[in-house]
This record gives structure tokens, sequence and C-alpha cells, in this order.
């Protein structure tokens, strides 16, 4: 599950229309406050079912409901469950509580992603009302996407970035336009599909090539368990995600997952190799320069 | 012709201050035809008298602005709270002082129960007064090591469990869902903390969410109502108000045996459009689902912030105690799209702002609504309203507002604020109703049961003692007349409903609501007010005793 918060405008709907649109063939259930601007397109929609839309493209679109638990509960009861949820936090809500959300069973905390408006975040962080919800929310983010970036110049992009990163240093920092990221950010994807390609963001084309880096790595075999946690523990501030499926020297018989979102990451048990060639496989992505891919190589052999 | 009944009582208070007192009232076709002397009810012709009330005292039926139904769910199960309440059957169910009180009555819950599966389910648990104990499955597995056990604490946001039903569902040392409180060694404890670990018991509380949603639960609510002396109370926004939902309501309250008037807030917490104005056009058009004793299309419900006792109200400086601040619950851009639309609609808007940030954010909000669209008679009303100040109020009453006042908290909860929340000078001015009555502004006082138990009789022994739990005075400056209080209780609260014209006093042309008192309020002693015993109530001219008590 990711968490998508960050006060009203910043543009999680945006964001949202766009993880609709693009969906990276996973099947994706999106749970909103509310349908209000979220544009689900009709020619789309298969059925619908109360507050429930499924799309052609096997993604499913509902409310809150009654309750979120409940909501997120029922949604696992499905014939076809989704492969990962993505709940859209209320402007005032604070992100990291609804991520615990994420830590009931059948479900797995994925990131906690904020948007930030780059016009407008600073000052709306010295609102007399919502100002300390506001650090609140940029505090608890793993991934803060400061969105709009093309209605501010650069110099004020540079301020804004610096001034996130000082409100929340916890936090890895992108920057968007109309919330388009690359979808490998946002979700928890398969490694084939880890890549940073291009957006079509209203009539223009973005690239994210040239705004990220993805280092990718594969061998037979195992790797040196302490030799990869001294690396992860090691990788530069502008790696932002990275997963990999892993034999570790300490576990050859079991596949180990590995995940990271900004600071955060983990390497569990996964399924056994049983019959299958035991194999390592990584996929990192970075913000430019963060990615040495020699060092990195080198680390693991 | 239609039949006129007269009603004898000892005194009859009007609350209708052009005639206070009288001795007898005419009822006719269900309302109020004449109030005065028996000899005064000549000139309408020929009646029957009914002697039943001949010794007792009739008030106009209490009004209750802010009350939710959920409670009546909640009865089907045993309650172990901390504090005494009636039943819906008219028991009078003592609070569970102790912990070992507390494993008593689920033992004889447990003893109750044939079916050895069936999980026992009990409500009400406020551990906040057992002096730091915890009531966990060490403590639960006393009641059953075979059954499932489940105990809803009163916050609703905590739930206490035994080893079977942890067994049952699975949760172990290995659970990761936060909020699954485990001790040192990692294992868990038997208490469930926030909606994602409680649904690690979903099956049990599955149970109960549809034991709070039934027919049933809407039933038990109104016999609370009568067994209180309450004839109108309010589902303020925490019901759902969808087709379903309303036919059940209408089912229920228009059946001639419901013995209260409902008066349903619309909220859009579960569900509806999101658009404002569609929101607003949406809870306009269920006032077409009214009739006499339901209510629907008048009131709409906003929350700004949570509540006091759980760090969550919105404060002005210098916050609480703790130096922490409480949680918005809707951006302020929204509450003002939402306020304007409500009001352009025609409703009356209940905001919910319990901290005096909260009602900064209201009055902030309600003036720019009325600079952009200025409407008489909005009563627009802030609820709770706990921490105003005097500068709040002078504001409130210069908007044309009304504060419905929460002061029952100033006994279930007033040595809490002293200590734990606010510290005592905003304690002493918490639910400011003299403030309020120096200002100008109109006002009420709710129980919001069940947070607190509905009843108007304890909300005026709250507002002319200011006396808590262990005793003490909370700003006595802040006491007011016990004609004021039952003011507040009745017409008052009607006023903010919009059904001052219908009820709230005993007076020609109103409803005949009556709440039957055993002994004058006006003759006891201020703090015997609470203990007043209540007969039933009269609704629409028909006799309603409470439960428990038998028909005389």
């Amino acid at each position: 599950m990711t968490v998508l918060g960050g006060y009203l405008g910043a543009g999680k709907t945006s964001l949202l229309n766009h993880l609709l649109r693009h969906n990276a063939g996973r099947r994706l259930a999106v749970i909103v406050n509310d349908f209000g601007s979220i544009n689900i397109d009709v020619a789309l929609v298969e059925s619908q079912e109360g507050d429930t839309f499924s799309l052609a493209n096997g993604c499913i679109c509902c409310t809150l409901g009654d309750d979120l638990a409940m909501t997120m509960t029922a949604l696992l009861k499905r014939t076809a469950p989704p492969e990962q949820i993505i709940i859209e936090a209320s402007g005032v809500a604070d992100p990291v509580r609804i991520a615990h959300y994420g830590t009931m069973p059948g479900y797995r905390l994925d990131a906690i992603v904020v948007l930030a408006d780059a016009e407008t975040v600073r000052q709306r962080s010295q609102d007399r009302y919502i100002g300390a919800t506001v650090h609140h929310q940029l505090l608890g983010a793993e991934l803060i996407v400061m969105n709009k970036v093309d209605l501010v110049s650069p110099a004020t992009c540079q301020a804004v970035r610096q001034w996130l990163g000082i409100v929340a240093p916890g936090a890895r920092i992108v920057e968007a336009v109309c919330g388009a990221i690359p979808l490998a950010l946002l979700l928890d994807l398969s490694l084939d599909r880890m890549a940073v390609t291009t957006d079509v963001v209203g009539d223009r084309l973005v690239d994210h090539r040239s705004s990220y880096e993805t280092w990718s790595f594969a061998k037979d075999g195992s790797l040196d368990g302490a030799r990869l946690r001294a690396l992860v523990e090691q990788l530069p501030e502008g790696i932002l995600r990275g997963k990999g499926i892993l034999t570790l020297s300490d576990a050859p018989t079991t596949r180990t997952i590995f995940q990271l979102v900004g600071r955060r990451w983990s390497l569990k048990q996964g399924e056994p190799w049983d019959d299958a060639l035991p194999s390592s496989q990584v996929v990192l992505i970075g913000l430019p320069g963060s990615i040495d891919a020699a060092a990195f190589e080198q680390a693991l052999q | 012709m239609t039949e006129t009944t007269v009603f004898t009582a000892t005194k009859i208070i009007t609350m209708n201050d052009s005639q206070p007192e009288a001795s007898a009232v005419a009822v006719r076709g269900g309302r109020i035809l004449a109030v005065g002397s028996l000899d005064e009810m000549e000139a309408w012709g020929s009646f029957s008298i009914d002697n039943t009330f001949c010794d007792k005292v009739l008030l106009p039926g209490f009004v209750e602005a802010h009350s939710h139904s959920v409670v009546g769910g909640f009865w089907e199960y045993p309650y172990v709270g901390h504090f005494d309440r009636v039943a819906p059957d008219g028991r009078h169910i003592t609070g569970c002082r102790s912990i070992a009180a507390v494993i008593e009555r689920l033992r004889a819950a447990d003893a109750d129960l044939d079916d050895p599966e069936e999980p026992l389910i009990a409500w009400g648990l406020d551990p906040i007064y057992f002096s730091g104990e915890s009531v966990r499955a060490a403590t639960l597995d006393r009641v059953s090591t075979t059954r499932p056990v489940y105990v809803h604490h009163m916050s609703g946001h905590i739930v206490s469990v035994n080893t079977t039903l942890m067994r049952h569902e699975g949760i172990d040392a290995e659970s990761e869902t936060v909020g699954i409180v485990k001790d040192g060694s990692g294992q868990p404890v038997g208490e469930l903390q926030g909606m994602p670990a409680i649904m690690s018991v979903r099956s049990v509380f599955e149970r109960l969410w549809s034991s709070l949603n039934a027919s049933t639960a809407k039933w038990r609510f109104g016999h609370i109502a009568r067994n209180a002396g309450v004839t109108t109370a309010s589902e303020l926004g925490a019901a759902a108000v969808t087709p379903e939902a309303i036919r059940q309501w209408q089912l229920v309250v228009n059946d001639p045996a419901f013995p209260a008037r409902i008066v349903i807030a619309y909220s859009n917490r579960f569900g509806g459009p999101s658009d404002p104005a569609q929101m607003a056009a949406q809870a306009a058009r269920l006032a077409e689902h009214s009739s006499d004793k339901l209510r629907l299309g008048t009131i709409a419900k906003i929350w700004l912030d949570g509540s006091i006792q759980g760090f969550t109200a919105r404060l002005r400086w210098p916050y609480y105690l703790n130096g922490t601040n409480g949680l918005w619950y809707i951006a302020p851009e929204r509450f003002r799209e939402e306020l304007l639309a409500y009001h352009n609609a025609g409703l009356t808007v209940h905001v919910h702002a319990n901290g005096d940030e909260a009602t900064d954010l209201l009055l902030d909000t309600v003036e720019q609504v009325l600079l952009a669209s200025p409407r008489p008679d909005h009563r627009h009303t802030a609820q709770h309203n706990q921490l105003a100040s005097a500068d709040q109020f002078r504001r409130m009453a210069r908007l044309g507002m009304s504060a419905n006042m929460f002061i029952n908290h100033i006994y279930y909860w007033g040595d809490q604020h002293l200590t734990e929340t606010v510290g005592p000078e905003r304690a002493d001015r918490m639910n400011a109703l003299a403030t309020a009555k120096r200002t100008g502004v109109q006002f009420s006082m709710h129980s919001d049961e069940m947070v607190t138990p509905l009843g108007g009789l304890m909300l005026v022994w709250s507002a002319v003692n200011r006396v808590t739990a262990t005793g003490q005075v909370l700003g006595k400056q802040e006491r007011i007349s016990l004609h004021d209080a039952l003011r507040a209780v009745t017409v008052d609260a009607a006023y903010q409903l919009k059904m001052d014209h219908e009820v709230g006093t005993i007076e020609c042309g109103k409803w005949a609501d009556f709440a039957v008192l055993e002994a004058d309020p006006f003759a006891v002693d201020a703090m015997a007010l609470k203990d007043i015993p209540v007969w039933g109530v009269v609704l629409a001219g028909k006799l309603h005793p409470a439960d428990g008590r038998g028909r005389e």
C-alpha cells in the first residue's frame, strides 16, 4: 500500500489521475476521499457497484466508505484482489497514521508519498490554522513530490527544495509537473518493469530519463548478506527506490526480497527456490549523480 | 369533533415566560389546546380529565440538540463503564468502579450465554478511572479461557480482548499490525489500539457493527430518550442517510409506539456527493422524508477537530498542558466551501468545534460566509464549543450564532481537565454558560449521548452546580440559574433544531410533548436535581411511561 498525502491543492488528484491512466499493468485500487476531481474516464469504466468503479485496465477506484479499515478488508475479499492500493489521505490527515493501516494482515506498507505545491507550500506552512499540520505531513514523508515546479522560477524551485530538506530531513525529494513522476517510484513494480521512461503530461512529452538514473544488477547464485547490508546502509541520499529478488549466502535455498523507499529498506524471506536456479537481481532508481555503478558492483562482488 | 383530554398536575412548568406555571393542560389531536387552570379549560367545550399526573410535575419534554443513536446498538451487550447508566429497558445499571467489578459483570454475562462459542461482547470500559491499571488479556482470561471476550472502550478507539479471541484470530508475537500492544518479550497483551488493530478481530467487530446499525438500535435509542424525559432527540450526523437507512428510520420513528421525535442531521462522512453544492442539495432534498416525528433536511453537521479528553481538539496557545495541539478533521478551505453551500441551501449548520482554536476558525468562516451571502435567521450553531472565551462569545452573538454547550464534561472529565488536559484556569471557564448568557448568545446544552448519558436533568444539574465526579467545583462564576438551565434543555435547544415553534414550551398550539417528573425541580436541593425520578413522557398526548416503573 502507498499513502499519498499533502495539503489541499498540492496535486494529489493529478497524480492519481496519472496513475489510473498509466497503471503499468498493475491491478491497482485507488481509495479516494471523494470522487471530486478524479476524472474517471467513462469509456474505461467496466462496471460500477455502489461507490466502487472497475476500470477496463484492471484498476478499481473507490471512496473511503464507512471506515478505511473495513474498505481495505473488503478489497482483499474481491475475486481479483488488487495488487497494490493507493490511499489518498485527506488534505489535513497525517499520512503516517494512514500508513498504519498498511500493517494490517494481507497488506505491506510500500511508501509514504507527500506532495508539496512548490508555489504555496512555504506560505501554507506559516498559516495560523494549518501551518503545523503542513509541517507534520512533510515530516512524515518518505518521498516528497515537489509539484508544479513549472509554475515557479528555477531560483524559487531551488529555495523550496532547500527549505523542504530542512523541514523534512528524512525525506527524499523529487520534482514534478502535474504530479507526473515515474510509476516505478510510486509503485512496487516487478523488476523488469522498474524502468524510468517517458510520460505524456497534457500535450507535452516528459522524458524522465534526464531526471533519474537506474542501475540494474544481476548474477547467478548468491550474494554475501553482510556486503549487501553494508552497501545499502551507505547508499547516497539521491537513491529513491530499490527492489531486489536475491539469494543471500546465509539463506541459499530461499529468495530474499529487498525493498527500499527513501531511507527505509528491508530484507524479507520470500518463496523457496525449489527447482529454480538461485540468482540475484537488484534495481535501484536515483537522482542524477547518485548512481556509481562500478562502486556498487564492486561492493557486491 | 376530536376529543379533548385535560391533564392535571401538581405543577406544570411551561417554560413559556408569558405564563410560567399552570395546573392543567388540554390536549386535542396531539396538540396543546389550552394551558391554565381546570376552570379555564371550560371555554373549549366538553373534555375528559386524565388524572394520571395529579401528583406529578410536567415540563416541556426535554430537547436534545446533540446526541447519537448508536448507543442503542451497544445496549445489546453488557455495559462495563465507570459511571451509572439507565438501560433502555429502565434498569439502573451501576458503573463498574473497579477491575473486580468489571470481571464480575463479565462473568455474569458469560453465564447468561448458552452457546459456548458465542463471543462475549461488552462496552463502555474506561480504564482512565482505574488509576493506571489496564484491562487486558490477563484480566479477561479470568472471565473465560474458552469463550472469546471483546470489550469495546468508551473512547471508541481501543478494544481489550482475551487470549481465546487472540488465538482464534491468529494474533501472536508474529503479528505486525500497528496498534497490537505487546509486552517486553514481544507477546501481545490483549489490547488493540486503533482501527487497523481492531480489524484483527474482524469477525467480532463486524458482529458489533451490525448491531449498531440495526433497527433495534434505533428503538432502544427512543427508549433511552423516554426514560430520561427527552421527547425530541437528534442524530447529529453520525448515522448514514442512505435511502435504506432513511427507510429504517421512517419505519421505526413513525411507529406510534416510538416515544420520541428525531431530528437527523445530514453529514457526508458516509459517502454521498462530494461537490459541495450537490451535497447541500441532497441534504435539503431529504426534507421530503420528514414527518411530524422524523425531521430531515433542516440541519447539516461538519466536524472541525477532535475531543479535549482525547488530546485531539484544536486549542489556542498555549495548547495542552503537555505542549501539544490537536488535529483538524477538515481543511479550512474545504470547510468554507461546505458551510457556504449548506448555508445557501437554507440549512442550519451545526459545527463540531471543541477547542478554542476550532471556535476561531468557525467564527472566521461564518463571518466570511455571511459577508458573501447574507441570510437572516441562519441559526448556525457552535457544537461543544467547550473552551470558548468571552471574546469569542461576543463575536458569536454579533454573528447571530447559537452555542450548544457540552456542560456534562464538567462532571465526567472535569477532574482530568484540571490536571491532565488544560489546567485549572481554562478548566474553570470550560462550557462558560454564564458568559454565553451575559454576552447575549443563544445557547443550549447537550449530552452527546453516548459520550455522556442522555437526559435533561443531568445537564441542568451540571449547569447549576458545576461539580466534578470527585466533588470539586469548577468555575462557580459560570453557574447559571435553574430557569436558564431548564430553558437550555427545552425551548432553547428546540430553537437550534428549528423546532421552537412546535416544541420546547407547554403552550397553546405546540405538540403535547411533556417530561413527567416525580418532583418539582424548583423545590429540591440543587444537588438532587439529577436524581429526580422521571415517570416517562407524553408525546403528542400519548403516554409513554419509563420502563421498569410500570404503567400507572
